[in-house]
């Protein structure tokens, strides 16, 4: 009966554990970038200019948006369920795809049934297949210019991951905003104009920052040193208290049985449980000299062949047999 | 066209195609190389499992040939080797390795004294020794890193490590990596003299402990929670590692082990091996790049020895008197396993026939082995 209770618990526990992270998968979708007026921008495969609506999988994996749902509202979040089925929805690790505000949803999966209002603020949210889990949402401003688009200052990028980047990264120079406008204007530090982008990159790399920042930083490699051999004896020096504690919890523990099962005193246990392996393996093998090897006949063949042993665990029938585990 | 000329413009077309036609001193360069690795396997026993496969492997990639499409050569898309190199590229053969080196491995000697692991972190002053000397050498960080990574004396970890920093110098890194491998003996024993006493050489260790199977179960699980949750890049390679010792430890995965450690291990180490040493083809290889390569492998490596056994002799100075740690096991920090600890018993019993280091060299060898782990972890992490 118990063994039930448990078995029910594990699978119910491996269902939750199923579900959530399905649902993590999902929640790596952002809407990564959008464009309100599209007067000379993308056009759609009807070779029509809507507003758009990017949205990014941050995840290192695929992410299928089939199912979930996309709304202006937040009172009705099924406004537009992504159809499931459709190949195409389903997005490549940090890749893109784009939805067109048209409100032809006749033409296609990606072709929203709303369109986005150029005169008011326009509020976009994304909501996981249940139709009440919120992925994501933006609201965007009121006032938008004509074919420039509103987006993420990186792609995929948080309200956290822009702090880390803000404390951590001196050379980080993308401003303290997470939504920022891609209107082909070169930011104060930057090197680059932040361009309209659909389906790509909101900034396109050319180098390896990581890199570059060890480059300008750390030029003769000190930092890089210090820092990596401090790891590498931090994560030595706490396996080696680990081992040491469990090694002294261990002798202790052999002791103890060592004393129970011949009452012995503590200071002759603690001489035995100290022993090393050497001693052990040369008292077996004077027991096994002195019981074993002794004969009046030999029992073996003496020869100057090789004896060959064509040993393979795959032809043996005790490998291949299941042992029944020990209760 | 007559059938004369017809049957002499065939040959002269045919006579493009072999390699006698297409062959340059590179080629020749690369053959006599891996000639000489497969002479020093065969004749002095230099890893000779990692050298035969490597240097027949130096053989097949440097056949010249005209390329006419033919999808032959290792770099070619679609070519049978290039698909086996896929394993070497993507990464995924060094992993494997480690699965089987984990099934092989026995931790005892370490964790019966676990302040040995100390010495297989010191060792990998290699690693980052020569990353320093190869950015004054202007290479890139992330180059420099991969490059680096030859002081870790480790094959897999350096091609899991180059394949992801610095593909372009891959095959120098590995060939590098593996040759100095061989050349521990060499390497390593003059050092070894060099750094000590007549007196420190024959110090004697305390025998290891008979450590019971629950700390070898326990040792690949935490192993592998502390160092993973720390360096969470060197989950690849740490993770087979502690995996294929849990199956060997837990006593009721044999046949996994048996396969780990047995089939798999050596298959990998076929493919692995060939298509490293085909991946020299001369005209990718023949570089000033791969020389300069080779010169800090060196370094690394006796860095990395140097750093093992001073690291030691400073150790001893906080160590009580009956406690002292023989300055001759610093050298296996490295991660070469198992020579670099074969070598510590070598020189150990030259200077006492009665004193057997092996045991006790083993602990610092395979700890560098999760040293070099480890940090190959860091430079993924900080210059991928």
């Amino acid at each position: 009966m118990m063994n039930k209770y448990k078995i029910v618990l594990g699978l119910f526990l491996l269902f939750v554990f199923l579900t959530g992270m399905q649902a993590q998968r999902a929640s790596s979708l952002r809407i990564n970038e959008v464009l309100v007026i599209n007067q000379d921008n993308f056009t759609d495969d009807y070779g029509k200019k809507h507003p758009w609506i990017e949205i990014y999988n941050s995840s290192p994996g695929t992410v299928d948006i089939g199912g979930c749902y996309l709304t202006t509202d937040i009172n009705n979040p099924r406004m537009y369920p992504v159809p499931k089925g459709d190949v195409l929805t389903k997005i490549k690790p940090r890749q893109h795809i784009i939805f067109w505000a048209d409100n032809k949803p006749s033409r296609g999966t990606f072709h929203l049934n709303f369109t986005l209002d150029p005169e008011k603020p326009n509020f976009i949210a994304l909501f996981n297949s249940d139709g009440r889990t919120l992925i994501d949402s933006v609201t965007v401003p009121a006032g938008q210019r004509v074919d420039v688009s509103y987006g993420l200052v990186q792609d995929g990028w948080d309200q956290k991951r822009l702090k880390e980047e803000l404390q951590l990264n001196s050379l980080y120079k993308g401003g303290d905003k997470l939504w920022v406008y891609y209107d082909g204007t070169v930011p104060a530090g930057m090197s680059r104009a932040r361009e309209v982008t659909p389906s790509s990159n909101n900034v396109i790399l050319d180098s390896n920052e990581k890199v570059e920042n060890f480059k300008e930083n750390d030029r003769i490699g000190i930092t890089m040193t210090i820092t990596a051999m401090s790891v590498v004896f931090i994560a030595l020096i706490i396996l080696y208290m680990v081992f040491k504690y469990v090694g002294n919890m261990a002798v202790g523990l052999s002791r103890k049985r060592a004393m129970k099962a011949s009452g012995l005193s503590k200071e002759q246990a603690k001489e035995i449980a100290s022993e090393s392996g050497e001693i052990y393996a040369a008292i077996a093998m004077a027991i096994y000299e002195a019981t074993e090897s002794v004969h009046d006949d030999e029992n073996t063949v003496l020869t100057i062949k090789n004896v060959a042993r064509n040993y393979s665990p795959w032809s043996s029938k005790i490998y291949t047999l299941r042992e029944l585990p020990k209760k | 066209m007559n059938f004369l000329s017809f049957l002499t413009e065939n040959l002269e077309t045919f006579l493009t195609y072999t390699g006698f036609a297409n062959a340059t001193p590179g080629h020749i360069i690369m053959i006599v190389v891996g000639l000489i690795f497969i002479y020093l396997a065969i004749a002095h026993e230099f890893e000779p499992m990692l050298l035969i496969p490597i240097g027949f492997g130096i053989l097949i990639g440097n056949i010249p040939f005209k390329d006419a499409g033919l999808q032959l050569g290792i770099y070619e898309e679609g070519s049978v080797l290039n698909i086996l190199y896929q394993g070497v590229t993507q990464g995924w053969y060094p992993p494997l390795i480690f699965l089987g080196i984990g099934a092989m491995t026995d931790f005892s000697a370490l964790i019966s004294n676990p302040k040995l692991m100390l010495i297989g972190a010191a060792a990998q002053f290699g690693i980052f020794g020569a990353y320093v000397l190869a950015l004054t050498l202007d290479f890139e960080p992330n180059q420099a890193g991969a490059i680096g990574i030859i002081g870790g004396a480790d094959g897999p970890t350096a091609i899991f490590l180059s394949s992801k920093l610095a593909p372009n110098l891959m095959g120098a890194i590995a060939i590098s990596a593996y040759s100095y491998m061989a050349l521990v003996p060499v390497i390593q024993p003059p050092l070894m003299r060099l750094l000590t006493t007549k007196k420190e050489r024959v110090i004697r260790m305390k025998p290891p402990r008979a450590v019971s199977q629950t700390e070898k179960i326990i040792f690949p699980i935490i192993g592998l929670l502390l160092t993973c949750f720390l360096v969470p890049s060197g989950l690849p390679l740490l993770g087979m590692l502690f995996f294929g010792n849990l199956l060997k430890e837990s006593g009721v995965t044999r046949r996994l082990a048996e396969t780990a450690r047995g089939p798999l291990i050596d298959t990998i180490t076929i493919l692995l091996g060939i298509t490293v040493g085909a991946s020299t083809q001369a005209t990718q290889f023949l570089t000033w790049d791969s020389i300069k390569i080779f010169g800090l492998g060196a370094l690394s490596f006796i860095i990395a020895t140097s750093a093992g056994i001073l690291f030691v002799k400073f150790f001893n100075l906080f160590l009580k008197k009956n406690n002292k740690i023989n300055p001759l096991i610093g050298n296996s920090g490295v991660s070469a396993v198992p020579d670099s600890a074969r070598i510590s018993q070598t020189i150990g019993l030259e200077y006492d026939p009665t004193n057997y280091l092996l045991m006790h060299a083993m602990g610092p060898n395979v700890a560098g082995v999760i040293g070099s782990a480890v940090a190959a972890g860091i430079l993924l992490g900080f210059l991928s």
